[in-house]
């Protein structure tokens, strides 16, 4: 077994460790920390893949940032009552078997649309490889962002302003300690 | 091209190089432990520790063996498998973003090339960046693992620092990308050989007797990246995680022995890469006032006359030159700490939100339009 | 390939962490329960209660999702940054430069109204 294939093989057993335990543990601190340790080796098969750079990306804002928003919000509440609430009765049952189906659903769909877009995107990448050029990545990935879909771009910052927006409202809603009167 | 592990021989050097530079990070925490409390005595105008062996520089193995000898409790209340882990996830972000700094020239043999870091990520500064995040996570386990109130207060507030100061630390380090062009922290020592010399408007404006560091582009991104990194590892003024005036000691209130010592080795190690990338950005890194390399390796083959020894000359000047950097910064972060009163909480993030980071930003936006500036219109 | 490195000194220091602990435990002795207040946590000598229902606020998941938008902006730039004098250099150097300056006017409006509903005020 070569290196390449072991450490492909140790990463993606943490990864599938880490994913089962997220959904399996009782405790739902240990399953947001399971969910970082996935995160963080995700991050690490993307190195294998070589795109460095998304996998910076990948542990500053997903492991670094959410999860850490996940955890730091998980702690304040009163854990024991939450964990009982969700455990019997049918309302429950019937939203377990949604979710299921929706998780599926997700799933096949999100392979489906990868298999087509992969199909296209490969041939840049073939004609690339072929004249004997090194693909980086960071500079594609910034001439995509920047040149090509300018629009895409700027509207992406104007959704980060409405989130920004959103949250300081929800945070005022009634009952709570920001609340305005 | 550099040897990294393709044969089982280069395989088992750097594992031992990896092994060597974690086992000299750990080493030098004490050195530093002990630098603070004298450094401190003599600031206050007392004596530090000067029974324990000369100088008192015993002192810390005694502190050490007196640790070892305490009792391990946990509280009842808490999280037993948190505060276990804790201590240990506090060593892991500070050691594995240490071993991502170059410390010296690479060192070459007739059939390998050998670099004295401990591994050469291609996306350098991402990287680092990325894994001292994690570090909110260890504040966060012990805070919630110790099952106490005021423990966890600590830690969210702790945790609430350190998040807001990443922001600038993070920002702040644009201008020097924007500058060099590249992540990789080696390219980065390399754009800073040699006099001081920048290109503008066609012209070159020269003057070889400064060296070419990024302290005389990026002041006052200098500034702010020292800044935000006293509040990355939790030292004074920012060490609100600790204020014993405040919640006890915060997140580590309950820790006591052997664990506490942990949560001290993982600061330190913050303090040392904050360092450490504080001479590579803005001080040239392992390289010596305007001298490029080349000319060191000359006047060492010109001083020995062979090639390896010169070699191994150079290897060792770069490495000094790199820790007498390291050491200053240390000592100014020491200094720091017991000369500036404790910011309060609201200025703290007052500080990080509303200062640091437009002036990071504006200093971004300056260096972007100077740049565009000086390259796109040519006049000479 | 330096993931290798970086997964062998993680499980290196893990190892290295919890061999200490286990080492701390074996010469120092775990802790008898000689008396409950050594178990208990801290709070000043006096007994430890727990109200039901306090309210924490609700500042801190406002300071936690304001950073992750903010560090996905600061995200952008960092590719921006590190292809700027490449694209310079390449001609294309006004368009960069003007889009990603929008993407800013746009990063300092947010941070300006921010600041400005006093969403990030600890008292």
């Amino acid at each position: 077994m070569t290196a390449d294939a072991f450490l492909f093989w140790f990463l993606a057993l943490i990864t599938v460790i880490s994913g089962l335990s997220v959904v399996l543990m009782a405790n739902p601190i240990y399953s947001a920390l399971s969910l970082a340790m996935t995160m963080i080796s995700v991050a690490a098969i993307f190195v294998t893949l070589q795109a460095y750079f998304l996998a910076g990306v990948q542990v500053i804002v997903y492991a670094g940032a959410v999860m850490v928003l996940f955890v730091m919000v998980l702690m304040l509440f009163d854990l024991k009552h939450e964990l009982q609430a969700f455990t019997r009765g049918r309302a429950t049952g019937a939203l377990k078997i949604a979710s299921v189906g929706i998780l599926s659903g997700l799933i096949v769909g999100a392979v489906t649309i990868g298999l087509t877009i992969a199909g296209r995107s490969s041939e840049e990448l073939i004609a690339a490889s072929a004249s004997g050029g090194v693909v980086d990545t960071t500079r594609s990935l910034s001439e995509a962002l920047f040149l090509k879909n300018i629009f895409g771009f700027e509207a992406l910052g104007v959704l980060l302003l409405v989130i920004a927006v959103g949250t300081v409202a929800l945070s005022r809603s009634k009952g709570g300690t920001h609340a305005r009167d | 091209m550099t040897s990294m592990g393709i044969t089982g021989f280069e395989i088992v050097i750097n594992a031992v190089k990896l092994l060597i530079i974690f086992l000299l990070m750990v080493q030098a925490v004490p050195i530093l432990v002990w630098l603070e409390r004298r450094g401190s005595g003599f600031i206050q105008n007392r004596f530090g520790p000067n029974r324990v062996g000369p100088l008192g520089l015993v002192q810390l193995l005694a502190d050490a063996v007196k640790f070892l000898t305490k009792e391990d409790f946990a509280p009842d209340k808490g999280n037993r498998f948190m505060f276990y882990a804790a201590p240990v996830f506090a060593l892991i972000p500070g050691a594995v973003a240490f071993m991502a700094i170059p410390l010296s020239v690479p060192l070459k043999t007739p059939e390998h090339v050998f670099l004295i870091q401990g591994y050469d990520i291609n996306v350098g500064i991402v990287f680092i960046l990325g894994v001292s995040s994690l570090a909110a996570y260890t504040i966060l386990m012990a805070g919630w693992g110790s099952g106490s109130k005021f423990s966890l207060m600590g830690a969210l507030r702790a945790s609430a620092q350190i998040i807001s100061y990443e922001l600038a630390l993070g920002l702040s380090i644009v201008g020097i990308i924007l500058l060099y062009g590249t992540f990789n922290l080696t390219e980065m020592i390399q754009a800073q050989h040699g006099g001081l010399s920048f290109k503008a408007f066609g012209y070159t404006l020269a003057a070889s007797w400064l060296p070419n560091w990024g302290i005389f582009y990026q002041p006052l991104g200098m500034i702010l990246f020292f800044a935000a990194t006293f509040a990355e590892s939790n030292r004074l003024p920012f060490d609100l995680a600790e204020g014993e005036a405040e919640l006890v000691a915060g997140f580590h209130t309950e820790y006591g022995g052997f664990k506490m010592l942990m949560f001290f080795i993982g600061e330190y190690a913050h303090m040392m890469i904050a360092s450490g990338l504080m001479a590579t950005f803005f001080f040239g890194g392992y390289s010596i006032w305007n001298l490029t390399p080349q000319e060191v390796y000359n006047w060492c083959y010109g001083l020995v006359g062979s090639e390896q020894l010169a070699n191994v000359l150079s290897v060792l000047l770069h490495f000094v030159s790199f820790s007498i950097k390291l050491a200053i910064f240390l000592w100014i972060f020491i200094q720091v700490r017991w000369t500036l009163p404790r910011f309060r909480y609201d200025q703290l993030m007052d500080l990080g939100w509303k200062t640091m980071l437009p002036w990071a930003l504006g200093n971004t936006i300056a260096t972007a339009v100077i740049i565009f500036a000086t390259t796109y219109f040519v006049i000479g | 390939m330096p993931i290798g490195g970086v997964i062998f000194i993680t499980l290196f220091i893990a190892a290295f962490g919890t061999a200490l602990i286990y080492l701390a435990r074996w010469t120092g002795g775990r802790a008898k329960k000689t008396s409950q207040a050594k178990f208990d946590i801290y709070e000043c000598g006096l007994p430890a209660e727990e109200k039901k229902d306090t309210k924490i606020s609700v500042k801190f998941y406002l300071t936690a999702i304001l950073f992750i938008l903010f560090d996905i902006e600061i995200i952008f730039m960092y590719p921006w940054a590190v292809n700027f004098r490449h694209f310079l250099n390449t001609g294309a150097g006004l368009t960069v430069f003007g889009s990603m300056m929008v993407f800013l006017l746009v990063f300092i409006f947010g941070l300006w109204w921010e600041i400005k509903s006093k969403a990030l005020e600890w008292d």
